[in-house]
């Protein structure tokens, strides 16, 4: 995938202008990371055909949506695109199968079983949104975004309304769609330990544009240790017990228990999102 | 968590494990990692790193003769003592630096340790992580 555009945008507070340049191998998992206002939305935005560039360039699966210099503009109808939503978006009157079957460009049925057997909505296939929790609703999104055929996947913070549970179980269920579709697929996420679970590489964008870009591990832990045991996760709580602090950190399904140093430990708040290091000579491993 | 500028003096490696020598603020140190030069593009003769020990890692030595196989050895005098039940905690001056150790109080209160003691600390090669100055 080869994006590079400008779009200068007009708002009440100024004009915003978007100017990216991100190029990844199809195939890939990549994630957009940045503030709300950064432009993350805009840019699946011009991706899916929504929003035209002022100039530029846009190629997808080696077929080009976009180039301002030839006058191509692929319009939203002709992009292969799968585009989720924070908010799901599903017809309300529809029920679960007919959300799906519309997504899809002719009616193909023993695909639209695969559909709802993916992501295990064949008992729910005849209700309708409103009885679905958010974690279903967000299934049956996922499914239509697929029910298209697309060449790329484009989820905006798609697990962001959801519980932790919820999201998990959902990223795995994402995981499973990479793996089963190989699909080129830009997740717009806040989430810090989703961006390491689902994905390869991370732009991080700020102001229109990118700033960073690289492994999720390259830019989140600035700077490298020789640690071989890392993990990141979230602090739950900090105790002090005498001369030293406890410090509680969720990874994973697990809460680990680190020592630290009361200077460890200053500026460290509850919910904060770390790195547990140690080194490869520390751990035992026990047979279960 | 101490964290000591250094910078590296000395690497000799195995297929995937390296000894390597650093000097630093506190004098020269050792460290073993699970890494070679080629794993770790910073893992270079002359390069600046931090060295990173847990306090609790570091045990301290007075009035110490004979052998010992620990490779990190530095002298230092008791600044502050901080007495728990369980757990000590110390702050040691090396020349410009201090460093910090978490002791047993038992072993504090058998070797007597005061605020003026002149002590060694020391520290596995194991326990020491290495980290790349970001900056440098």
């Amino acid at each position: 995938m080869k994006i590079k555009i400008k779009k200068i945008l007009k708002g009440k507070k100024g004009n915003f202008s978007l100017d990216i340049n991100i190029s990844t191998k199809d195939n890939t998992v990549i994630t957009i990371f940045g503030k709300s206002g950064s432009g993350k939305t805009t840019l699946l935005r011009a991706i899916a055909g929504l929003l035209q560039p002022d100039k530029g360039y846009i190629e997808v699966d080696g077929k080009v949506w976009f180039d301002s210099s030839k006058n191509i503009n692929l319009p939203p109808q002709k992009r292969k695109v799968g585009f989720v939503f924070q908010d799901y978006a599903l017809f309300p009157n529809m029920t679960v199968e007919e959300n799906i079957a519309f997504g899809m460009e002719k009616k193909d049925t023993s695909f639209l079983e695969y559909l709802l057997e993916l992501v295990s909505l064949e008992e729910l296939r005849d209700r309708k949104p409103h009885t679905l929790s958010g974690g279903q609703k967000q299934r049956v999104a996922l499914a239509r975004a697929l029910a298209r055929k697309p060449d790329i996947l484009l989820l905006d913070e798609p697990l962001s309304a959801l519980d932790y549970e919820t999201r998990k179980g959902l990223q795995d269920e994402l995981l499973k769609i990479h793996r089963e579709f190989g699909l080129t697929t830009v997740i717009v996420s806040h989430d810090f330990s989703e961006v390491f679970r689902l994905s390869e590489f991370v732009f991080v964008i700020d102001k229109g544009k990118v700033i960073k870009k690289g492994k999720p591990e390259e830019i989140f832990i600035q700077e490298r240790i020789s640690g071989k045991v890392k993990f990141s996760g979230t602090v739950l709580s900090i105790e002090e017990d005498e001369t030293v602090f406890i410090v509680s950190v969720l990874i994973g399904n697990n809460v680990v228990k680190v020592i630290a140093d009361p200077e460890e430990v200053e500026g460290l708040k509850k919910g904060d999102n770390v790195i547990v290091a140690t080194k490869a000579f520390s751990p035992f491993i026990l047979k279960v | 968590m101490n964290k000591i500028a250094g910078k590296i003096k000395y690497i000799e490696s195995s297929d995937s494990i390296s000894l390597l020598e650093i000097d630093t603020e506190i004098g020269g140190m050792c460290a073993v990692v699970v890494e070679t030069s080629e794993t770790a593009g910073y893992l270079k003769i002359g390069r600046e790193v931090y060295v990173l020990f847990k306090e609790i890692e570091v045990s301290i030595g007075k009035n110490i003769s004979g052998m010992l196989s620990m490779r990190n050895k530095i002298p230092c005098t008791v600044k502050e003592i901080k007495k728990g039940k369980v757990l000590t905690r110390l702050i040691l001056k090396c020349r410009s630096k201090t460093i910090k150790s978490v002791i047993t109080t038992k072993s504090a209160n058998e070797m007597n340790v005061n605020v003026g003691d002149e002590v060694i600390a020391f520290i596995k090669t194991n326990e020491i992580t290495l980290m790349e100055k970001s900056d440098g």
